[in-house]
Parts: structure tokens; C-alpha cells; sequence
């Protein structure tokens, strides 16, 4: 079965700064991966290289088999893909963003149905339907109606998961998607993202939740300087962490 | 000896002003137009192509915006059939002119438009599979157009006044044939007055048709209220400190 996402050698860098120094990673089919790291450390732009919102500089994401942003040509080599081909691919992953990125001339559900009738080209009830459905699951059905600006930020987040999840990715990557919040409404959110990962969806997440990647995640990922220092099963990442370096930044971390 | 107004001059001649009022308003709408997509060409070109375009383009701007809008009018309608050969009539090459002055001040706008719109609407809109030309339809335009109509507003009114400068070269708008009463009768108070009155209503119908752009692009009218309503908390908001009811 092939992985569900497989970055291979991954390298990125802005200006003289090198952040991505070479990662290799693969996720099956339904796991939960948490990358771990101090600010800076890379994990948003691991995330970002994965749907190409900054195209790597070396290196080649494969979302269930297929190069992202590469169209394989006949005799196997890799041709850089077009807009059209690229929006398609991107259209397979869905990302949850730290600072929300709901549109503001839209409402709740006008941002849920947009990609459906854009993207997805479907008419104006079928997405509506799937759009009140996934406002349902994310429990905000009572403020369908309104626009983001008078929601709180954990509703708000939560409009942005039913956004991604009525697009039926392959892939959930998530940026740190509780970090822009009230401590308060973190708790929202978390459930939201339990419940996904119960359902056996595909998900990446770059976050500070270190009891979230504890008890939800398979895995824990430990990202420092553009490498990855340390893997390891969540219980395991945590309770017997092997480099000092991540038994450093988890006694940081929890105190 | 006491002055004493004689606006009855006016009146008795002020089938002449309707017919500056004719032309005046030709003159101001042809150069909104034409001037809208100089500005929108200019701005996008600026934003989307490369350096090398949007120089002359830079230096285009810079010259309309810095220079005298009289000089601007008498060069291209004197000078322009001088060195490119080009014979045009008085009203194409004073709305040419008007529009590439206006078409600065509308590129600097829009410009600031679609680049004050948030780039994480733009991503989002990506990272859901939406193409350049998706996101430029279905994110910035909306979000872009609203908040620059104010902006918008301001250019259109000053170009109504803009038009004023044609009187110099012979077009009988509303100032030059406001002049023509003035040099029979020796009346320039009077005149001036109303004319003034005149470019006033102009300038203060376009504001109210801005201000009506701007009521039906808002995507949030959450008070439902109808326009006149909304108005009056405008007109009120102006005499108060805070501002009130915007977005």
C-alpha cells in the first residue's frame, strides 16, 4: 500500500537562511503525525512545502503516489506542473491555517460552499448540502449565517475545518492550528481534530499541543534546525525521549 | 455707492451654463472611464509583470501626478500632434489628457487595493485548489473593490473639477461659458457663485453615488438597514470623534 504522503530529501531555504535541511518522512494511510519543534525549528514550512505554498527548493512530495507539483511524463522523468494541474493536486490536501484565513465577505457557510462550487464545480444545493453537514460536525450550525468577523477565534477555526473537510482531502495538514487562540477556546478545536482523527483521517500537524500529540497522535516528530532529530511512537517520544536536544525542548515545553 | 448682486444676469443667461453643464458632465464621465482602465492597467501591470515593464509605467505615474494638471491638458493638445503627427479633435485629446492624470491617481488606488487585501485569504483560497485567476475573481476583487471606493470617490470628484481646465483651451464647458457671461456683463461675483453651486451639486451627486457603491458591496449590512438610513449615520459620524458603523 503506498504511503499516504512520502517527503523524500526535502530542502528549503529563504535567502542565506537554509530551514529545511533534507527531510524524509513517510505517513500511512490514516495516521496521526505530530511535528514537535521550537519556533522557527521549520514545521510550518514543512507544511507549506507539502501543498507547495513555498515550492521547495530540492526534494519531492508524494501524496498517495503522486508528485505534488510534478506531472509525470510517459518515460517517468518529472516535468514541473502547470496552474491548473497544481490547484487540482492542492485541492487533494487540505491545510488548516494557524490565523484562520476565513474570507470575510463570505458567510459561514458561503465560505464552506465556495471551493465546493469553484473547485468542485458542483451546483448551488448539492453544495449547501455538504456544506450545512460539515458546519454540523464542527457544531457551529446556529451561526451559519453569520460572518467570521463576529465569531469567536475557536469558532472560527472550527468554520475553517468544516471549510477544509466538506473538500474530502486525502490529506489534513494543520499549522499550528491552536496557537492564534484564547486558551479557552483551545478546547474546541482539539475536539474537533480528535474526532477527525478517530474517523481515520490522514493528518499532520505542526503544534504545541504536547498533551494532543501525547493521547491522539501515532506518532511524534521532533524538527530542530531544518532536520529531523527524533521519531518515535507518541507514548514513546514522550516518555523516553533518546536525544538531549528533545528531552531539553519537552522540560521546556511542560513547564 | 452700495454694491448690489445681480443674479437675475445669471438667470437670463443660464441657458448658456446648461450647456456647459452639458459638456461638463461628458467631459467628467469620458475621463472616468477612460481613466479607470488606464488605472487598472497600470496597477496590475505594476503588481503582476516584471520590473522591466513596470518602469516606464513608474515614471508615467510619477510625471501625471507631479506636474501641473493646466500643463498636462496644454501639452498633449498642443504638443502631442506636434511630435507624433497625431490629429485629433479638441474633445478626444482633452479627455486623453484629463484620463491619463486621472488614470495615476486610480493606478495608486487600486494598486493599494489589491495588495491591502490579507495574502492569508489568498492562500487559503489556493490550498483549497482554486487557480490565480479563481482566487483573483472570487477572493481580491471583492474584498479589493469595497475598501477602495472611498478612494475611488475622491479621484472622480477631483476630476469633475479637472475639467474646469478645458475652459483655457477654447471647450465650452461650464467654467468657459461662466467666463463668456462674465466678459459681456462684467459680473464674475455672481457668475462664479453659481457656477460654484453647480460644480458642487456635481461633485456632491458622485460622492452619494459612491457612497451607494459602497452600501451595496458591503458583505456585511448586519443592521439590514436601508439606504437613507445609512446615510444619515454617515452624514452624522462625520461630526463625531469616533468613528461609527463601519465594518
Amino acid at each position: 500500500m503506498t504511503a499516504a504522503v512520502n517527503i523524500k530529501n526535502l530542502h528549503k531555504s529563504f535567502g542565506n537562511l537554509e530551514v529545511l535541511k533534507g527531510i524524509d518522512l513517510e505517513v500511512a494511510q490514516g495516521e496521526v503525525v505530530c511535528i514537535l519543534g521550537p519556533s522557527g525549528s521549520g514545521k510550518s514550512t514543512l507544511l507549506r512545502c507539502i501543498n507547495q505554498l513555498n515550492s521547495p527548493a530540492q526534494g519531492t512530495v508524494y501524496i498517495n503516489g503522486d508528485p505534488i507539483g510534478f506531472e509525470p511524463l510517459e518515460n517517468s522523468d518529472l516535468k514541473k506542473a502547470n496552474q491548473t494541474i497544481l490547484a487540482r493536486q492542492r485541492s487533494r490536501i487540505g491545510y488548516v491555517f494557524q490565523q484562520f484565513n476565513l474570507w470575510p465577505h463570505r458567510t459561514v457557510v458561503g465560505n464552506v460552499v465556495e471551493a465546493l462550487r469553484i473547485v468542485k464545480k458542483m451546483n448551488k444545493a448539492n453544495a449547501e448540502k455538504i456544506a450545512i453537514e460539515r458546519i454540523t460536525e464542527v457544531g457551529l450550525l446556529d451561526w451559519k449565517d453569520e460572518y467570521p468577523d463576529t465569531l469567536s477565534g475557536g469558532q472560527q477555526q472550527r468554520v475553517a475545518i468544516a471549510r477544509m473537510l466538506a473538500m474530502e482531502p486525502e490529506v489534513m495538514l494543520f499549522d499550528e492550528p491552536t496557537s492564534a487562540l484564547d486558551p479557552e477556546r483551545v478546547g474546541e478545536v482539539i475536539e474537533v481534530m480528535k474526532e477527525l482523527a478517530e474517523k481515520g483521517h490522514t493528518m499532520i500537524l505542526a503544534t504545541h499541543e504536547l498533551n494532543f500529540a501525547r493521547y491522539t497522535a501515532d506518532r511524534a516528530i521532533f524538527i530542530d534546525e531544518g532536520v529531523i532529530v527524533e521519531q518515535a511512537p507518541a507514548q514513546e517520544f514522550f516518555n523516553a525521549p533518546k536525544s538531549e536536544r528533545l528531552r531539553r525542548f519537552l522540560k521546556r515545553m511542560s513547564m | 455707492m452700495e454694491f448690489e448682486f445681480r443674479f437675475d444676469i445669471v438667470w437670463n443667461n443660464f441657458p448658456l451654463l446648461l450647456e456647459g453643464i452639458q459638456t461638463t458632465i461628458l467631459l467628467s464621465l469620458l475621463t472616468m472611464a477612460l481613466g479607470t482602465v488606464i488605472g487598472l492597467f497600470v496597477a496590475i501591470v505594476r503588481l503582476r509583470a516584471r520590473k522591466i515593464f513596470a518602469l516606464p509605467l513608474i515614471i508615467y505615474v510619477e510625471v501625471f501626478r507631479g506636474t501641473p494638471g493646466l500643463i498636462q491638458i496644454v501639452w498633449i493638445y498642443y504638443c502631442l500632434p506636434i511630435v507624433t503627427g497625431l490629429q485629433l479633435d479638441a474633445l478626444t485629446s482633452l479627455v486623453i489628457a484629463m484620463a491619463l492624470n486621472v488614470g495615476s491617481y486610480l493606478s495608486e488606488v487600486f494598486r493599494a487595493g489589491i495588495q491591502g487585501v490579507d495574502k492569508g485569504h489568498i492562500e487559503a483560497a489556493a490550498a483549497l485548489g482554486f487557480k490565480p485567476g479563481q482566487i483573483t475573481r472570487r477572493v481580491v476583487v471583492p474584498q479589493a473593490a469595497y475598501r477602495m471606493i472611498p478612494a475611488i470617490g475622491n479621484v472622480f470628484v477631483s476630476a469633475i473639477k479637472l475639467s474646469s481646465l478645458c475652459s483655457v483651451l477654447g471647450m465650452a464647458e461650464l467654467m468657459y461659458q461662466g467666463q463668456i457671461i462674465i466678459a459681456n456683463f462684467f459680473r464674475p461675483i455672481e457668475v462664479f457663485t453659481v457656477v460654484a453651486v453647480i460644480y458642487l451639486i456635481m461633485a456632491y451627486t458622485t460622492s452619494l453615488f459612491m457612497m451607494y457603491l459602497e452600501y451595496k458591496l458591503a458583505w456585511v449590512n448586519r443592521e439590514k438597514v436601508p439606504f437613507w438610513q445609512r446615510f444619515k449615520q454617515i452624514s452624522q459620524s462625520a461630526f463625531q470623534i469616533k468613528p461609527q458603523g463601519g465594518l
